[in-house]
């Protein structure tokens, strides 16, 4: 079928379209998950609109594989109600659910074949017999499988393994695609492979998906849009340029990309344009607490700045264009090909330590630990949040 | 380069003379059961099969045998269901008073077999079921009952826990989850631990001595019978099918899962 005609039979299907126009493939509505006294997750809202790629990110412990294992079925919210496709699924144990899942370590059918492990839910969800072995060997070739239908697992590598996994979830045409940080066990390479092999598939059956990863960068990578959560709640929603560029907190700052952190107290506020006294001096910086909660001055307040948009260049010869300009020494330089990274400090002011990534295209020299430089950067990029 | 040299040949004649010495016993029974004397003597006296011919035509022997076997069979359908359920139980699931449960297992093998087989007289004796077979099947199942446990644990330990999550995601109700993932995925525990059931249960001699009357002699205890009268080669013959049934269960075993994983308890 193609990804159209999926989108079609998605849209008659939903019931009722002139009360509810959009219902949303997955909504979570006041999610809490509660382990011996302990909020695993609360609050948690969100909805999902139909054939969406969402990442859920964060730290270990942030509660996220909890949330998508409530929304597969395998835990039951303590409070809340989610529901897929706009039917509440809370009463509905997850073998009733139609959610593919590939989960962590894959979780794949030892005794079985790859060819076996996907028939597996065709044959439990009771497909006409007839039409399992075509159907199989269609997503064992859409996972580009098809040749090694007849190996059992552990013939296979860890690759071929992912593939199988993606195809026994896929295979059964799910509302939804539930992905277990699946690739944190493999190495870079094809990791990395395999975030683009789950990003086609995805676009190519047009099918709603939920991913799970710790990996800010594959959160980046593959999704239409990211959830980033700490601690059990959800810190932001937003499509992954936003959430890159205008994070809601420090924590989403400092999550995602690498961040120096810059504490001060606020000297001036006009507007969103407000001016933090730091130990470099008073820096203009960009309001980034959401409305409703505005800058006072005197506040203690941290201004988070991304190590790609400071610039280095020799002291003595300061760059025109930035908005702040600094004095630095380098204390270490890691030369990495593409870039140079630099550690760069305040005389005398251990805390205040900035971490520079050099990308510059024209290649100056690279600076020698000792230098003193001149760091400089924009007033939009230094985003400045309460610390409370 | 000497030096390498030296260490092979020590290693070498220390592993030639730890096989020599655990395959000693086997093989002395093999070379006695062969011989063409009349008394029981290594080397042998002669080569014959006449031991052999003698031990076919012994009704006596023959019949203990096949009981052994049928002890051996009930042993092992009673410990595959209880085993694997238990074994699984202990595996998979936060099971109350765990560390306990496991204590309790290896009570039969801390408790002297003397004891257990006392005990389990008793009970029979008082129940009324001496005199028939089952009970001496049921016994070694019970005392060898650890070693089915620990079979099927193991091979459950090293799944991937989320095995029968993915079977429910794949739309399998609980009781097809279980047949036909979590048991298959456990099959080379299961297989191995009944192989050993099978095996403990035929050779079991001390607990079925005191379980046996003249109508259910198993074959150990008719050995030992004999032993206690005259010593005559037939005895070696028929410990050499013994130890050929062991083989033939260890060579199934190889051949189902493989004997690395068993070395491995996997």
């Amino acid at each position: 079928m193609s990804a159209a005609a999926r989108a079609m039979a998605a849209d008659s299907s939903a019931p009722d379209r002139a009360a509810a126009p959009v219902v949303p493939a997955v909504s979570v509505r006041d999610v809490a998950m509660v382990f011996s006294g302990q909020a695993a997750v609360a609050d948690a809202s969100f909805d999902l609109a139909s054939g969406r790629f969402l990442t859920i990110l964060g730290p270990s412990g942030s509660g996220k594989t909890t949330l998508l294992r409530m929304i597969a079925g395998f835990q039951r919210p303590t409070r809340g109600e989610i529901a897929i496709n706009g039917r509440p699924v809370s009463a509905v144990p997850p073998h009733k659910r139609r959610v593919g899942m590939v989960f962590q370590k894959l979780a794949l059918f030892p005794h079985m074949t790859a060819a076996e492990n996907v028939a597996f839910p065709l044959k439990m969800r009771r497909f006409d017999a007839r039409e399992i072995p075509a159907r199989v060997a269609r997503y064992l070739d859409l996972v580009h499988l098809g040749p090694y239908a007849d190996r059992r697992i552990h013939e296979l590598s860890g690759g071929q393994q992912q593939r199988v996994a993606i195809a026994r979830a896929l295979v059964f045409e799910p509302d939804l695609l539930l992905l277990d940080e699946p690739l944190a066990a493999l190495d870079r390479k094809l990791r990395e492979e395999m975030q683009l092999e789950f990003r086609r598939i995805q676009k190519e059956l047009c099918i709603t998906t939920i991913n799970v990863t710790h990996d800010q960068r594959e959160a980046l990578v593959v999704s239409d849009e990211v959830i980033v959560m700490d601690r059990g709640r959800i810190q932001q929603m937003a499509d992954p340029i936003s959430a890159y560029r205008e994070p809601a907190n420090a924590f989403v700052a400092s999550f995602i990309g690498v961040t120096n952190r810059i504490e001060g107290r606020l000297s001036d506020a006009q507007g969103d344009a407000v001016t933090l006294d730091t130990p470099f001096g008073p820096c203009a910086g960009r309001w980034g607490a959401p409305a409703g909660r505005s800058p006072r001055v005197g506040e203690a307040a941290t201004g988070m700045l991304r190590a790609e948009q400071i610039r280095v260049a020799p002291s003595g010869e300061d760059r025109g264009g930035l908005d702040a300009s600094v004095s630095a020494e380098i204390v270490d330089v890691i030369f990495e090909g593409e870039r140079v990274v630099y550690e760069a400090r305040l005389a005398g002011r251990p805390e205040a330590t900035l971490r520079v990534f050099d990308h510059d295209p024209l290649g100056h020299a690279v600076q020698p630990v000792g230098a003193t430089v001149r760091l400089g950067w924009n007033r939009r990029d230094l985003i400045v949040f309460p610390n409370d | 380069m000497r030096e390498a040299r030296a260490k092979r040949l020590v290693i070498g004649a220390l592993v030639a003379l730890s096989l020599l010495i655990l395959s000693a016993p086997t093989l002395v029974v093999l070379g006695a059961s062969f011989t063409a004397g009349n008394i029981i003597a290594f080397p042998p006296d002669g080569l014959s099969l006449k031991w052999y011919e003698k031990v076919a035509g012994a009704s006596d022997l023959r019949q203990a045998f096949w009981r052994s076997l049928q002890v051996a069979l009930i042993c092992t359908i009673v410990a595959v269901p209880v085993g694997t359920l238990a074994g699984l139980a202990l595996a998979k699931h936060r099971v109350r008073f765990s560390n306990a449960l496991q204590v309790y297992l290896l009570l039969p093998f801390t408790i002297p077999l003397i004891g257990s087989g006392i005990g389990l007289m008793l009970l029979f004796g008082e129940a009324g079921v001496l005199g028939s077979l089952w009970p001496v099947g049921l016994a070694a199942c019970v005392i060898n009952l650890p070693f089915m446990i620990w079979a099927v644990t193991a091979s459950a330990g090293a799944l991937d826990p989320d095995l029968e999550l993915a079977a429910a995601s794949c739309g399998a109700p609980p009781l097809q989850t279980f047949l036909l993932v979590t048991v298959p995925a456990v099959a080379p525990g299961i297989i191995t631990g009944s192989l050993l059931m099978f095996i403990l249960a035929l050779n079991e001699f001390l607990v079925s001595l005191l379980l046996v009357d003249a109508r259910t002699v198993t074959l150990p205890v008719q050995i030992y019978n004999s032993i206690r009268s005259i010593i005559t080669p037939d005895l070696a013959a028929i410990s050499v099918v013994f130890i050929a049934c062991a083989a033939l269960a260890i060579l199934a075993l190889d051949r189902l899962v493989g004997l690395d994983i068993f070395l491995k308890s996997k």
